[in-house]
């Protein structure tokens, strides 16, 4: 049997023997206790660690809490409150662009880089250390002072640009028309992350469909379309998921170099970056606790949307 | 190093395959400068004296100044390696616990079919989505109930109980990857998941495990917001926080050893990778997979 | 079934001693003396402050054998963080490091101790100086070090340039306007760095038109057209090449001192603290010349200059030992042995007999802002009060709508109605 044919009879789920339909029944009811033994240190976790603090900022949202004083009940005036606030509103605009535009760029670069890297060649594994090395860096004091140093008003892109004679003055992190793209450049950067858990992903293909897809005489264009692609998929998934998640929530990039201000002009004001700002520098932590509800639930519908498109494209092997 | 080689198998050598084989590095050799140069240039300026890094343009040394090395390692109330032995207590705690307890609660997500599973799943999703500002407080005020303030307690705790949702999740799409019929036929033999989880999950989860070590080491690692928090003595410093001491954003900052340690820091996270992905690349692309 | 068995205990020791090894503290920890007192100290600064700041508590300690001191030190940017988390938990250290900025935020929400119902002793320090804590007729902070804004110059532009320093107890807002603006023609030095962003300076201007930032009672003490006013001001000396554009100003607000536009020498004068002197000679590398900031009629003793704590001494309104805390403090600020470790380095002290015995251990820089806080007692005002909560947002607040305005965004009148309604309603 060919490789390709047997993928493809694993694609469209091949016709399961009574037997195997019985197996699986007398798994799923031995499964209960299995699982939650399992799920044991997760369950203690979420109910120790994590579910109390969450639960707790659900509280304070719905409060005045200054972090120094006892909170007192408001009801539901901090979500009220955003509806009129514009800075609420720009930084969801900032952050909804850096999402937008940050993500499939840093994605698509990432997948291109591990297909390329994970093919046989020499030097492998130092251009994976070398592309995985801003990732290393990415959250360090350094990078406010290194960005500065290649986009600031004297910095290497304007000393480049004026050694081929142009005339190049503008400080493009410092400017409210470029800053954030030199964030969303700053984050594509930062691929590093992604492209490793790509080449992970890619190693679990067994090498098997492609020898056999070879000697079937399949285009590389062919194998990438019907053998990576697919069996990545829950892979690429994951990655989408968590960036998204992720690019949500950016803060420590924008806050190191914009020294915590979102500036200029509010033009990269993530919306962590002023949630921060409401709760440590302003001390107003129940507004901050309404737009962290407020931002779960974005984020929540993308993620949901997210899984519904799954099932059209992620394809399991279960 | 040798390497495996997957992917489709190499054509016979011909004259235009070198010429691509030389373009294609040479792309990769121009990417790799780019992504490169911020390490350079750290290198650079951590060999400069402090007044001259910020003026000085370019890459380019006149001198070698190594002082800020030797300044840097003793300037702090401990000398360096004393904080460099603390981020490792803290990162290999967080490696050892975010490798059992996520693989375990992978595996049930994955392969279990249980009550509520689809419900526990949504949640775990859900503690990834709320920003961490909004419960560092009360999270601060668990841990002071707890009396771990102070310890690196905080910071180890919660790996050995799965709360990074990150690679549980991780996990997940990696064992939903690997064909089914490897544990059935183990099932048919009648094994255990105990003995299915460890016996046949395990070995072809090696990327997924390799991915989960290595993103836990550089993440604790250069972690600066939890040890901030709950670190408040200077002999329980971590890497990063110590790097702060040198930087005064009012006055003066050590700017040169601040450099210097750290490229210092960035050693051990340098060796992490290069050692960890060379587990990258085992898992059922060298194993067979039948 | 029994080798999995084997496995999971083997998994399960092994997270054991992950645990136990992260448990164990290393040094430090808390170690609370049954006998004695044992009190947490916390401050920001960098690793020269560190060590005095150590070298001072050992001395203490040596001094005081029944007293035990943990040392929380800090870096500016995190300590709030820090700070506002531990007071959340009912954790916060026994003494600590306060800036203007935000000891109304703590004191007024009941996180500071009173320090005077504790025996604080402020009785020889200098005419001016003590007030800076007081909020409410409460002492929540005793001013650790004098300081006082002025307008560095530096003299070597000047001299290049073959232009004068002016004399600064005649010269006025527009004498400083014209002077940069001809040193940003004549060289490709920018004049002065920008000042419309900078919140003593506002506060000086609208003081020497009898009006104030805040007022008793959480107001501000300033109306929209005085903000407008200020906003074209520095429209003025951004037309007039005064200062740099609002691009190169927004990079050089986000950087720290030691890399602003002033000390490294792209611009010739700016506003700076007088305790951030020696910092700026020496990241900058020459001597810089300290001038009055500037008045309005042409006389400096109409300028109404006045001192600023550069940081205070607060203690925890929990601490179970406000005694102790408030005796180190005393002990911090009204003894020679402290000051001989400190020296200037928090600030001229504001003892009055301390500040002299020590004068002539002080650094070069630090003797100068000595001479200088001498100099101009007779210009003092009122002390402005302390910022109410939410005042600590005047500089950032000056910053965007300024900025805003600046970079042709929005009209003066709309940056300065922004600016206004943003920082009332966040009082």
């Amino acid at each position: 049997m060919s490789a390709l044919s047997e993928l493809s009879h694993l694609k469209h789920r091949g016709p399961v023997t009574p037997e195997q339909r019985a197996a699986r029944r007398k798994e799923a009811s031995h499964d209960n206790k299995a699982g939650y033994l399992f799920l044991l240190p997760w369950l203690v976790g979420l109910f120790v660690f994590t579910l109390g603090p969450i639960l707790a900022s659900l509280y304070l949202s719905l409060t005045d809490y200054s972090l120094i004083q006892a909170p007192n009940f408001l009801g539901l005036d901090n979500y009220e409150r955003m509806l009129t606030d514009d800075r609420l509103h720009q930084s969801l605009k900032v952050t909804l662009i850096y999402v937008g535009v940050g993500v499939p760029l840093q994605l698509a670069l990432a997948l291109g880089v591990a297909v390329l890297l994970n093919k046989g060649m020499r030097g492998l594994a130092f251009y994976r250390s070398v592309f995985y090395l801003p990732s290393m860096l990415g959250s360090s004091v350094a990078i406010a002072l290194l960005w500065r140093q290649i986009f600031g008003t004297t910095g290497l892109v304007n000393q480049v640009l004026q050694l081929l004679g142009l005339d190049a003055t503008t400080g493009y992190v410092s400017d409210p028309d470029y800053a954030l793209w030199t964030l969303i450049l700053l984050n594509v950067w930062t691929f590093g992350s992604p492209m490793v858990i790509f080449l992970a992903g890619l190693r679990q293909i067994p090498t098997m469909y492609y020898e056999a897809a070879a000697l079937d005489g399949a285009s590389r264009i062919s194998q990438f379309a019907r053998i990576t692609m697919p069996l990545l998929s829950p892979i690429i998934f994951f990655n989408l998921v968590l960036q998204i998640i992720n690019a949500f929530q950016a803060f420590t990039q924008a806050f190191v170099v914009s020294n915590g201000t979102g500036g200029p002009s509010d033009s990269t004001l993530f919306y962590t970056l002023y949630l921060y700002e409401q709760g440590f520098t302003r001390f107003d932590m129940g507004y901050a606790s309404a737009m962290a509800w407020l931002l779960l639930a974005i984020i929540a519908t993308f993620t949901a949307v997210n899984f519904l498109l799954a099932k059209f494209w992620v394809f399991y092997d279960d | 190093m040798t390497e495996t080689i997957a992917g489709e198998i190499d054509a016979p050598r011909t004259p235009a395959d070198h010429l691509r084989s030389l373009v294609k590095h040479a792309v990769l050799i121009a990417v790799s400068l780019l992504m490169i140069y911020p390490l350079l240039w750290m290198i650079v300026s951590s060999l400069r004296p402090t007044e001259v890094i910020f003026r000085a343009p370019g890459l380019w040394l006149n001198q070698l100044y190594v002082d800020n090395y030797a300044e840097g390692w003793f300037a702090l109330s401990q000398a360096f390696d004393w904080y460099l032995v603390n981020s490792a207590i803290v990162v290999s705690g967080a490696i050892i616990g975010n490798l059992i307890s996520c693989s375990l609660a992978a595996y049930a997500f994955a392969r279990l079919k249980f009550r509520g599973r689809g419900l526990w799943f949504a949640i775990m999703l859900m503690t990834i989505m709320i920003p961490i500002h909004v419960i560092v407080v009360p999270q601060y005020i668990l841990f002071n109930a707890f009396d771990m303030v102070n310890t690196f307690l905080p910071l180890v705790l919660p790996k050995f109980v799965a709360t990074d949702a990150f690679f549980v999740f991780l996990m997940v799409q990696f064992i939903r990857g690997i064909p089914r019929e490897l544990d059935e036929a183990a099932t048919i033999d009648g094994a255990g998941h105990l003995r299915i989880f460890g016996q046949v999950l395990i070995p072809l989860m090696i990327p997924a495990l390799a991915t989960t070590a290595i993103f836990t080491f550089i993440w604790t690692w250069s972690d600066f917001f939890t040890p901030l928090i709950y670190l408040t003595s200077p002999d329980m410093y971590t890497v990063p926080v110590a790097l702060r001491s040198f930087l005064d954003a009012t006055s003066g900052s050590n700017w040169g050893a601040m450099f210097a340690m750290s490229i210092v820091s960035l050693i051990p996270m340098f060796l992490a990778f290069l050692f960890g992905q060379k587990f990258l690349v085992k898992g059922i692309a060298t194993t067979g997979g039948k | 079934m029994r080798p999995n068995r084997r496995q999971f205990m083997a998994m399960a020791s092994l997270g054991a001693v992950g645990a136990t090894v992260a448990g164990c503290s290393r040094g430090g920890g808390s170690s609370d003396s049954d006998d004695g007192s044992s009190l947490q100290f916390t401050w920001w600064g960098n690793e020269v402050r560190n060590g005095n700041t150590q070298d001072a508590l050992d001395a203490y300690m040596e001094e005081n054998p029944d007293v035990s001191i943990e040392a929380q030190p800090g870096e500016w940017a995190s300590y709030w963080d820090r700070l506002a988390t531990q007071t959340a938990g009912s954790n916060a250290p026994d003494v600590i490091q306060m800036d203007m900025a935000f000891i109304s935020e703590y004191g007024q929400r009941g996180a500071l101790l009173d320090l005077s119902e504790y025996g604080a002793d402020t009785s020889q320090f200098t005419e001016g100086t003590a007030d800076a804590g007081v909020i409410d007729g409460a002492l929540y902070g005793i001013n650790a070090g004098v300081n006082t804004p002025t307008v560095l110059v530096n003299p070597q532009i000047f001299d290049d340039l073959g232009i004068d320093i002016p004399d600064d107890t005649t010269w006025t807002w527009d004498d400083w306007r014209d002077l940069a603006a001809e040193i940003s023609s004549s060289s490709d030095v920018i004049g002065t760095s920008g000042i419309v962003q900078v919140d003593a300076m506002f506060s000086a201007w609208l003081r020497q038109q009898d009006k104030e930032l805040f007022v008793e009672g959480n107001q501000v003490g300033f109306e929209v057209d005085d903000v407008r006013a200020w906003f074209e001001m520095g429209q003025d000396w951004l037309d007039a090449g005064a200062t740099p554009g609002p691009s190169q100003m927004t990079e050089d607000v986000s950087k720290p001192l030691d890399q602003q536009d002033y000390v490294v020498g792209n611009t010739a004068m700016a506003m700076v603290w007088s305790n951030q002197l020696q910092a700026v000679e020496t990241s900058g590398g020459n001597e810089r010349r300290i001038l009055r900031f500037p008045s309005l009629s042409g006389d400096a003793t109409d300028r109404r200059a006045w001192y600023k704590a550069s940081m205070l001494w607060s203690a925890s309104a929990t601490t179970e030992d406000p005694e102790g805390a408030v005796a180190l403090i005393n002990w911090w600020m009204n003894s020679q042995t402290a000051a001989e470790i400190e020296l200037a380095e928090r600030g001229v002290p504001p003892n009055a007999e301390i500040s002299a015995a020590i004068r002539d251990q002080l650094s070069d820089p630090q003797q100068r802002v000595s001479q200088f806080i001498e100099d101009i007692v007779p210009e003092l005002a009122a002390t402005p009060i302390a910022p109410p909560p939410g005042g600590g947002q005047v500089g950032t607040l000056l910053q965007r709508y300024g900025f805003d305005m600046l970079f042709g965004d929005t009209s003066s009148a709309d940056a300065a109605q922004g600016f206004y309604d943003e920082l009332t309603a966040g009082l």
